[in-house]
């Protein structure tokens, strides 16, 4: 891969938006085009060059394109949006919106990110070593459809929402959620390794979709009906993936446990499952 | 014309093999011992397709670090006539001694990208679930689309992926063993048979991978399209006037071989040729054809044995 490397100058007291640092965009062209790129900063437009020093080699084709940010950068927005190919290493933390309807490609934040993560993302991996902000790949307000592929992986904690109105896809959070998770979700996986906050999966529909809590659950809505405690054969799948391709190792000690089933959410005629680890 | 492999006359001639649809599926359970107990029943009575709706049989075990649920495993394949009439036997056969088989799942064992065709078996078992059947999407968007389909069963939940790989197959490929006495014969055999399973893609459908009647088209009886191959029964061999049974051969087993693509089936035939001309005693090894009239492949013994 090509590596074009950003590194962040001086930062503005507003945020910056700049779907611009993105493979799709950013390959094909000269240096000196990628230091002219239009960002915006409140209601001025600016360039890519006037914010970060723009250096390195740059690919014929997304696939082949691997942008890194040398540094923490929180006031940007919207990094790596709608991109389909290609990889963003950012070295920090980072803004609202990042990969939000991606739809292939890799991002890694070394840091925490803001709200609105993989927001609708459709596809790629989106991989968060710190914390992640609220409505983590969760449908933009007006919207009927959330993530509807690809997955995300965050480290620590998450705020409300994350996965909102959730389609397809997998979203795996080491640390601690925010209050409804998966609400509206109809179909994807969750799951949740640290403790889930009250009302998880919260008018979840089904088609498929279940919410795994591995850390406990703060508070299980009452339209969630208990059926069965078991060690379901599919959950080795994703346990195994989780391990095998993601290198979440905690998932190993889970192969083999008990899961509570709880089907819901029946307020919407829900047939979600919430699929909780029992205590050994 | 015949050649020598270890002081063992070889007739030089071929094994007339068939084209069918093949496929593999991976049963996996708790423990090996049920795994195994669920892939012996689904490979029941499928020895042929002369009076069996499919053939059938166990390929090998497959260790749990390769099965997609670390489970212990067993591969299996399944052989019909056509697209149609492999999905049918797979169906039933499934849907009867695997969905009822405690702790066992069910997964694909042919990849789309070496199959000719997907066939929607589990797709099609899904309704057992009677309308709570799950169907679980993996991987959406990011690695390979995979569905499976999760069942309620009494005993806990079974799972069972979606499309079954089958591709164009060989069957048929064969060769017979002639001893000098049965012990001879069965032991050569045996070890034959053991050898064809170190090679991958195929399987030996008849009882312990032998079929000691063999088989020839037609009989005296208009009622029976088969009968015993009875040109290679060494107890009329004085009898008959066409046999082909060698002074010094008492007893005859043919080793039948399938296989997922001519390669496979070719290099199974050598390794139990070669396995099988280890024992003393045995007579003579030749192969049975129909004169190259009725199927597709021919497979030389000469042409296994390195043109030995």
């Amino acid at each position: 891969m090509e590596e074009l490397r950003l590194t962040p100058k001086d930062a503005p007291t507003i945020p910056i938006e700049a779907e611009v640092i993105s493979p799709d965009i950013i390959a094909g062209k000269r240096l000196q085009d990628v230091k002219g790129l239009t960002v915006y900063v409140g209601n001025t437009t600016r360039t890519l060059g006037d914010f970060f020093d723009v250096e390195g080699d740059i690919a014929e084709k997304a696939t082949d394109q691997l942008i890194v940010v040398e540094g923490a950068i929180p006031h940007v927005k919207y990094i790596g949006a709608e991109m389909t190919a290609g990889r963003i290493v950012i070295k920090g933390d980072v803004g609202m919106h990042v990969g939000a309807q991606m739809s292939g490609g890799e991002i890694i934040v070394e840091g925490s990110a803001s709200d609105w993560v993989g927001a609708e993302m459709k596809g790629g991996l989106l991989r968060i070593k710190g914390n992640a902000g609220n409505q983590l790949g969760a449908a933009y307000r007006g919207s009927s459809d959330g993530m509807t592929g690809g997955c995300i992986v965050v480290g620590g904690d998450v705020g409300i929402e994350m996965g909102a109105f959730m389609r397809r896809g997998m979203l795996i959070v080491q640390g601690d959620v925010g209050p409804f998770a998966g609400v509206h979700m109809n179909g994807g996986e969750i799951f949740i390794f640290g403790r889930a906050a009250r009302r998880v999966g919260a008018e979840a529909k089904g088609n498929g979709g279940f919410i795994a809590c591995f850390g406990g659950v703060e508070a299980l809505l009452p339209t969630y009906i208990y059926d069965t405690t078991y060690r379901p054969t599919f959950m080795k799948l994703y346990l195994r993936q989780l391990r095998d391709e993601l290198g979440i190792e905690e998932a190993e000690k889970f192969l083999d446990a008990p899961f509570k089933r709880y089907r819901g959410d029946i307020a919407v005629g829900g047939n979600s499952e919430i699929l909780i680890v029992e205590e050994q | 014309m015949s050649f020598i492999v270890n002081g063992v006359e070889i007739e030089d001639t071929f094994a007339e093999g068939f084209s069918m649809w093949g496929s593999r599926i991976i049963i996996t359970a708790k423990n090996r011992k049920w795994a195994n107990i669920a892939a012996t029943n689904m490979t029941g009575f499928a020895t042929s397709v002369i009076s069996c709706d499919c053939e059938a049989a166990i390929e090998r075990d497959v260790p749990p670090e390769e099965t997609p649920d670390g489970r212990p495993g067993t591969a299996v394949m399944v052989f019909g006539f056509s697209r149609k009439r492999l999905a049918e036997p797979m169906l039933n056969r499934i849907g009867q001694c695997v969905l009822t088989c405690p702790t066992t799942a069910i997964y694909n064992g042919l990849p789309e990208e070496e199959a000719d065709a997907m066939l929607d078996v589990g797709k099609s078992m899904r309704f057992f679930g009677d309308g709570f059947q799950v169907k679980m999407r993996m991987n959406d968007g990011w690695l390979g689309r995979r569905r499976y389909w999760r069942i309620p069963v009494m005993e806990g939940e079974f799972l069972v992926e979606d499309k079954f790989g089958a591709k164009r197959a060989v069957a048929g490929g064969n060769f017979l063993v002639m001893g000098v006495t049965e012990d001879i014969a069965l032991e050569a055999s045996e070890r034959a048979i053991d050898a064809i399973h170190t090679v991958p893609g195929v399987i030996t459908p008849f009882p312990g991978g032998l079929c000691r009647s063999g088989s020839k088209l037609g009989s005296r009886y208009t009622f029976l399209k088969a009968s015993t191959n009875t040109p290679f029964c060494p107890a009329i061999k004085h009898t008959l006037t066409d046999s082909q049974v060698p002074e010094g051969a008492n007893s005859v087993i043919e080793v039948v071989i399938n296989g997922l693509d001519f390669d496979s089936v070719k290099a199974a035939m050598a390794a139990g040729v070669k396995a099988a001309v280890e024992v003393e005693g045995v007579r003579k090894i030749t192969a049975v054809n129909f004169g190259g009239k009725l199927g597709k492949f021919q497979i030389h013994l000469k042409d296994c044995l390195g043109g030995a």
